[in-house]
């Protein structure tokens, strides 16, 4: 098993931040922290590292009990069998690159320092920099650094921090998919913290939405992405249309009704302009923008706006129809406070 | 037409500002260095002569630059230390008692060193408080010590210091990314590996910094050693040059030669303190270094206690105590209950005419005094940080060689110089002397704020039709404020408890408290020196609360 966690409450203060959260990532398996800034990813990754203090709660890594509350555990971050990557990389300056990526090893007092760190730095392109000055690295470079060093002693567990946040959006897609690749030739079980719904999508075994320190939905992405439980999920894991309904039998859909006001969310790629959808709707453009091979309508339809994306042109101010089929059509539980508002 | 007219009267000001700083700096300079090939005192006929050089390598001047070099060496580097682990414990752990801890260092800090001396005299001399105790009470007579030796200066002087060591580190403790340590700890470092491997390396250039901060304070150093060595027999550079030039036969012209040298010593350890600082300090950047996991001191918590409860309780409570008793006595008698208490000590503060005088002078210079300091370093800081007009590099540097200069030099040049100007005899020697000493001061305060300022904030000024000098008073001034209040207060507290520099050049009109007390002292006067230590504290206490709570007013 790689990691449970159980119950687990973290407050400053008297404020809670973390609110009696339970999940568990299996062995080999890359599970997302997605959620909104300040919902309490970081936090959660730090408890799991032990950075952080829980006030309640059981933890285990590899089989490995790190903390729990009512037994009185609390291993310290030094004995956990972790490897972090850091938001900031956290490159030591006064270090080479190759003693930075040493470091866990010599805390070990591993043998094959050499030969470890070498493979480390093989793995994520970097071998011909091991004698570099870590000062003298760009961020993509610190970055490879920083994951060269928390996989070097092949740690039971792999903790990501946003790693991808400080780099440029070319660089981002590149490595973003080195990292699966890394991860998956390593098998180790990792946690990955994320505000960005592609990486989490693209990366992940399996994503767990967050917000105020609560999981709203786990599953694989095409599962939260496919089938959002609620308009904070839908919204948060990728683009998404939300038409308030006055009854839920005005769409055709597939999947429970909620009881109550309710919206039909349905993704802006999933509308196809022109008739013969199980639902249509006519609506007219209120703004085209091009995007290069294809157009993003946003589109009136009652008092709802819908983006729709299609290669299809339409002028501004035009009418148009638009339909969907009843499988991408999801009713959803309006909520009193809508955060896509 | 105004820009012309302020472009004009920008370049006037900065004009007198340069003669103003460079007539301060560098007359006490030039006279020193003229002094120093001068047959005999300042005002009395003299040839010029080599001697005083060649006297410089005697036996006893070399004796007291080892003993000197010596002391301040232990003290920087004991007092860099202690103050890398008062920051550590405080910024790091979960050291119970930060917020305490740090009030109490800063209180020490504001301590004054003679008060502190004098405490300690009291306390350690051999018939002292501690040692009497340790004999009558216990019958320990093998831990007594005498505080009239060298191991009693750098005692002494180490106290005094930790407080600046401390708050020159916790700047770069605080500002260094926490992540750089819990990678080292996720890594699987323990605390004791972090802290060697990580944090100690990433802090070096800041601590290397602060020992050659610490070692010049301590060269520069002169109540403490003139209270605790010249009775033990132990000089200093300091007091050698006091003892040359205040004890017949004097021997002006060796001490101004003694003064150069020792200003070369702490000019060049400054000098390099400035290179250190402009290499890398401590790593800052960071998005979350807010929450820095507190270290667990678990066991070790109970000796952090005791040895920060140690250091408050040398630094500052037992020395207060001390004094308080000594105030409050009529003979000296180390056993408090064998004392005969009375207030006659206040009284004779009260009934002395001398006494009053003092006071007012004290008022003039360091109540009027600072407010010039201040004036000339906004000055100095404008010039050198925004206008940047021809010049002002120069000036920059004339500004701060005072950086390098121990207080008791400054005084010897302008004992040197003012026998020949028309202040001789009056207050404003001692004003200019502290401006002179404490120009740095201000320059480094207004200046860093001045720094602080958007640039554009200023230009926005002179876009809406303010000229120079109009955007400077109502833009950059306001904003100026808080520095302009706490260098003010700086400036206050250190002209008010300064002896180093008045020491050679005070007579008896013009008189200041620290003087007054220090004299006192050193006629075997304790009670009253004690007294009058205590009503002055009390005194500075409650005058910057007024200041501070008058400012908030405003
Ligand atoms: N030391 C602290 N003291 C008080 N509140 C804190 C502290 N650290 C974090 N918080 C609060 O805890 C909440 C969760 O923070 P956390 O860093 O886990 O969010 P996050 O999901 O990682 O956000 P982001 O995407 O912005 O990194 C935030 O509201 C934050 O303000
Ligand atoms: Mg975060």
């Amino acid at each position: 098993m790689g990691i449970v966690v159980r119950d687990l409450v973290k407050r400053y203060g008297d404020k809670t931040i973390i609110d009696r959260i339970s999940f568990e990532i299996g062995e080999g398996e890359l599970v997302s922290l997605l959620g909104p800034s300040g919902c309490g990813k970081t936090t959660t990754l730090r408890c799991i590292a032990g950075l952080e203090t829980p006030e309640e709660g059981f933890i285990a890594i590899d089989g490995t009990v790190v903390f729990d509350s009512s037994a009185g555990i609390m291993i310290e971050p030094y004995h956990r069998d972790i490897g972090m990557v850091f938001q900031s990389y956290a490159i030591w300056p006064h270090l080479t690159v190759f003693e930075n990526v040493a470091f866990p090893l010599r805390i070990r007092r591993d043998r094959d320092v050499d030969k470890r760190v070498m493979r480390a730095l093989e793995m994520v392109g970097l071998a011909a920099f091991r004698d570099r000055s870590s000062q003298q690295l760009s961020g993509g470079q610190q970055q490879r650094v920083a994951v060269a060093r928390a996989i070097v002693h092949a740690p039971a567990v792999l903790l990501f921090d946003e790693p991808l946040s400080n780099l440029d959006a070319k660089l981002r897609d590149q490595t973003r998919a080195e990292i699966r690749k890394l991860q998956r030739e390593l098998n180790v079980s990792t946690v990955y913290v994320t505000h960005d719904q592609a990486e989490a999508l693209s990366l992940s075994d399996r994503i767990l939405v967050m917000r105020d320190g609560a999981i709203r939905q786990q599953g694989t992405p095409v599962q939260v992405y496919g089938t959002p439980v609620d308009t904070f999920v839908a919204d948060v894991v990728g683009p998404a249309n939300f038409l308030p309904l006055t009854d839920a039998a005005q769409l055709r859909s597939v999947g429970p009704v909620p009881s109550g006001p309710c919206v039909a969310m349905i993704r802006p790629d999933r509308i196809v302009i022109g008739s013969g959808g199980d639902n249509q709707l006519s609506g007219t453009v209120r703004q085209r923008l091009y995007l290069g091979g294809h157009y993003e309508y946003l589109v009136a339809v009652g008092p709802a706006l819908l983006r729709v994306l299609s290669s299809v042109t339409v002028a501004e101010g035009e009418t148009m129809t638009l339909s969907f089929a009843a499988a991408d059509c999801i009713i959803l539980a309006q909520e009193e406070t809508p955060t896509w508002a | 037409m105004t820009g012309m007219k302020g472009r004009g009267a920008v370049q006037a000001i900065f004009a007198l500002t340069f003669a103003i700083t460079a007539a301060l700096i560098l007359t006490p300079l030039a006279s020193l260095l003229y002094g120093s090939f001068r047959s005999a005192g300042p005002g009395q006929p003299s040839v010029f002569t080599l001697r005083n050089w060649m006297d410089l390598g005697s036996a006893a001047i070399g004796n007291t630059l080892v003993t000197t070099c010596f002391i301040s060496a232990v003290t920087a580097l004991a007092s860099t230390a202690g103050g890398a682990a008062m920051a550590w414990l405080i910024y790091r752990t979960n050291f119970r008692f930060k917020r305490s801890m740090v009030a109490s260092v800063g209180l020490s800090f504001f301590f004054p060193g003679f008060i502190l001396a004098m405490a300690w005299v009291i306390l350690g001399s051999p018939g002292g408080i501690f040692n009497d105790i340790l004999e009558e009470w216990f019958g320990i007579a093998w831990l007594k010590f005498d505080i009239y030796s060298v191991g009693g200066i750098v005692w002494i002087q180490i106290l005094h210091i930790i407080p600046f060591a401390f708050f020159t580190l916790r700047g770069p403790l605080i500002a260094m990314d926490s992540s750089l340590e819990e990678a080292a700890y996720a890594s699987g470092a323990t605390p004791w590996q972090v802290v060697c491997r990580v944090t100690v390396p990433l802090m070096l250039f800041p601590m290397l910094s602060a020992l050659l901060l610490c070692f010049v304070l301590s060269v520069e150093q002169f109540a403490i050693p003139a209270m605790v060595g010249i009775p033990g027999h132990v000089n200093t550079l300091a007091t050698e040059l006091y003892l040359l030039t205040s004890f017949s036969p004097p021997n002006t012209g060796l001490a101004a030669a003694v003064g150069l040298s020792m200003s070369a010593v702490t000019g060049l350890t400054i000098f390099a303190q400035r290179r250190v600082m402009h290499r890398r300090g401590a790593p800052t950047v960071s998005g979350k270094g807010y929450r820095v996991r507190p270290l667990n001191l678990g066991k070790w918590r109970g000796v952090a206690n005791a040895v920060s409860l140690f250091y408050v309780a040398m630094a500052f409570i037992i020395p207060t105590l001390a004094l308080i008793y000594t105030s409050a006595i009529k003979f000296f008698v180390a056993n408090p209950f064998e004392a005969a208490y009375t207030w006659r000590n206040y009284l004779q503060i009260w009934n002395s005419p001398g006494m009053m005088r003092a006071f007012w002078n004290t008022i003039f210079v360091a109540g009027g005094g600072a407010f010039l300091g201040l004036i000339l370093g906004t000055l100095i800081a404008y010039s050198t940080h925004r206008l940047k007009p021809r010049g002002h590099r120069t000036l920059d540097i004339l500004a701060s060689l005072p950086f390098g200069i121990p207080g008791i030099v400054i005084g010897l040049g302008f004992l040197w110089s003012y026998v020949y100007l028309p202040i001789y005899g009056t207050l404003w020697v001692l004003v200019f002397c502290y401006m002179a000493r404490f120009l740095p001061y201000a320059t480094e305060t207004i200046g860093a704020q001045i720094v602080q300022l958007d640039k554009v904030l200023e230009e926005a000024a002179w876009a809406s039709g303010a000229n120079r000098i109009q955007s400077f008073r109502r833009v950059i001034l306001p904003l100026l404020r808080p520095a302009l209040q706490s260098g003010y207060f700086l400036l206050f507290i250190a002209y008010f408890r300064e002896i180093a520099a008045a020491a050679l050049i005070y007579t008896a009109s013009t008189q200041v408290l620290s003087i007054s007390i220090w004299a006192f002292f050193e006629n075997a006067n304790w009670g009253v020196a004690s007294a009058l230590s205590i009503v002055t504290t009390i005194m500075t206490v409650a005058l910057m609360a007024v200041v501070a709570r008058a400012s908030l007013r405003l």
